[in-house]
């Protein structure tokens, strides 16, 4: 039986996730997220290029979930993505943990929607996957008095003005816009990237 | 190269199950949110350098202990302080607030990765009946943070024998060469990691469904069950400052 099984691994049409998959699913997030953490900490001095960041960490980072959802091609790699996400970097605040985690549940249907097979549904899926971006900043727009009461106790008055000024009611849309944005701008990149690298050395 | 970059429990004077130390990752992760003080995350912070030393890693400990003691420092001689000059200030108060917020995180994830084996992570989490397909991705993420940084590494080292420079001024002048340069090589050298690392437990039969039996001994001790209690309560004690701080009746 155990021999069965492991041809079966090797099968193209194999619909369940395997341990294989769940390897790559946990190493491209720790990718995804040292990237995006890099990406944050740099930008993250200036308050206008910190709320701006879905549109870097999109441009940047779809690369690597391409390459993530196009290796394991079933059904969970972008939900696993998503929840490591979800739980490293919004984890203090609960329902930004859970919109990320919802956002990438709504990947993942865009992928099966596509079937795993549609090229053209893993790139529109990054556009949705992006938007989780603006999940940790959630604190931000739901909880307003308290962060701005830390951003002041922890980087000053004019850190804490500053974010608040940008802090409006519409930046929530604006920064969902400029998630997709990047998301469609990082898209473009990636599927270059992977047909002039991965697919000659026919890693995907 | 560091072979004690990944995780190994020897010489530790107490040796902490995982999923205490998933705990102490999660209370770290909230102690950053809740507290808004620097007195709550400076205590939090020395409790976690002294658990670090104590599991092993004195060094490393000792490292993290005397760079938050400068940060400490000038945070202090900061408040105490009125004239100096504004930009200064400004950059400082952002260098160390970073340092001070990004800390407890930081910490408690090397704690993970630096004193854990990731055969005793994964039996301790399938005792709890977590299932496999959550346990799996936790254990490789984390086993794969140090390979990324690693690579990086190799990586920025490549480049320079190149001449091609990752200075700032590159990176804005070029952006898409940068992120070709820098995410293709990390990619590549990952992929093939994460296939002998596939291939590896497909040779340990971990691709049975069927219950594994383990050498490690999985069990909660007294230390566990202490350290749980101190933490949670540590990020109590934080986060009732922070409201009180927030709410000005304190300070």
């Amino acid at each position: 039986m155990a021999k069965k099984e492991i041809v079966n691994t090797s099968a193209n049409n194999d619909k369940k996730l395997r341990i294989k998959d769940l390897i790559f699913a946990g190493a491209f997030g720790a990718i995804y997220i040292v990237v995006m953490l890099i990406i944050v900490m740099v930008t993250g001095v200036v308050p206008v290029l910190y709320l701006m960041n879905p549109l870097f960490v999109g441009i940047v980072c779809a690369t690597i979930y391409e390459l993530c959802v196009l290796k394991v091609h079933k059904f969970g790699a972008a939900l696993i993505l998503g929840v490591l996400f979800a739980v490293t970097a919004s984890s203090g605040y609960l329902p930004g943990m859970f919109l990320a985690i919802g956002v990438a549940v709504l990947a993942e249907l865009v992928l099966l929607i596509g079937k795993y097979k549609s090229k053209k549904f893993f790139l529109i899926s990054y556009l949705v996957f992006n938007l989780n971006m603006v999940c940790p900043f959630t604190n931000l727009y739901f909880n307003r008095s308290s962060f701005i009461a830390m951003a002041t106790e922890y980087y000053g008055e004019n850190y804490a003005n500053g974010v608040a000024a940008l802090a409006t009611s519409w930046m929530p849309f604006a920064q969902m816009g400029l998630a997709v944005l990047g998301a469609g701008i990082g898209v473009l990149i990636a599927s270059k990237l992977i047909r002039k690298h991965f697919e000659k050395a026919g890693i995907v | 190269m560091d072979l004690t970059f990944y995780g190994e429990e020897t010489n530790g004077l107490i040796s902490v199950d995982p999923r205490t130390k998933v705990l102490i990752f999660i209370t770290s992760s909230l102690v950053c949110v809740s507290s808004f003080s620097d007195l709550g995350m400076a205590l939090y912070s020395v409790v976690l350098c002294v658990l670090f030393a104590l599991c092993g890693k004195p060094l490393t400990a000792l490292k993290a202990g005397i760079a938050l003691g400068v940060v400490l420092f000038v945070r202090a001689v900061m408040g105490s302080s009125q004239g100096a000059p504004e930009l200064i200030v400004m950059i400082l108060t952002l260098v160390t607030t970073s340092f001070m917020f990004a800390f407890p995180p930081i910490m408690s994830v090397l704690l993970i990765i630096k004193t854990t084996r990731i055969s005793h992570f994964l039996s301790a989490f399938q005792a709890m009946h977590v299932p496999v397909k959550a346990v799996v991705p936790a254990a490789v993420f984390f086993r794969f943070l140090p390979t990324v940084t690693e690579e990086w590494n190799g990586i920025r080292k490549a480049m320079a024998f190149r001449g091609i420079s990752l200075s700032p001024v590159q990176i804005i002048t070029h952006p898409w060469r940068t992120i070709e340069y820098v995410l293709i090589p990390m990619l590549f050298s990952s992929i093939s990691v994460m296939e002998e690392l596939a291939a590896a437990t497909m040779a340990r039969g971990m691709d049975i469904d069927v219950r594994r039996s383990s050498y490690e001994e999985v069990k909660l001790r007294a230390v566990d069950y202490l350290l749980i209690v101190l933490f949670v309560a540590l990020f109590a004690l934080s986060a009732v400052v922070g409201e009180m701080v927030k709410n000005g009746a304190f300070l």
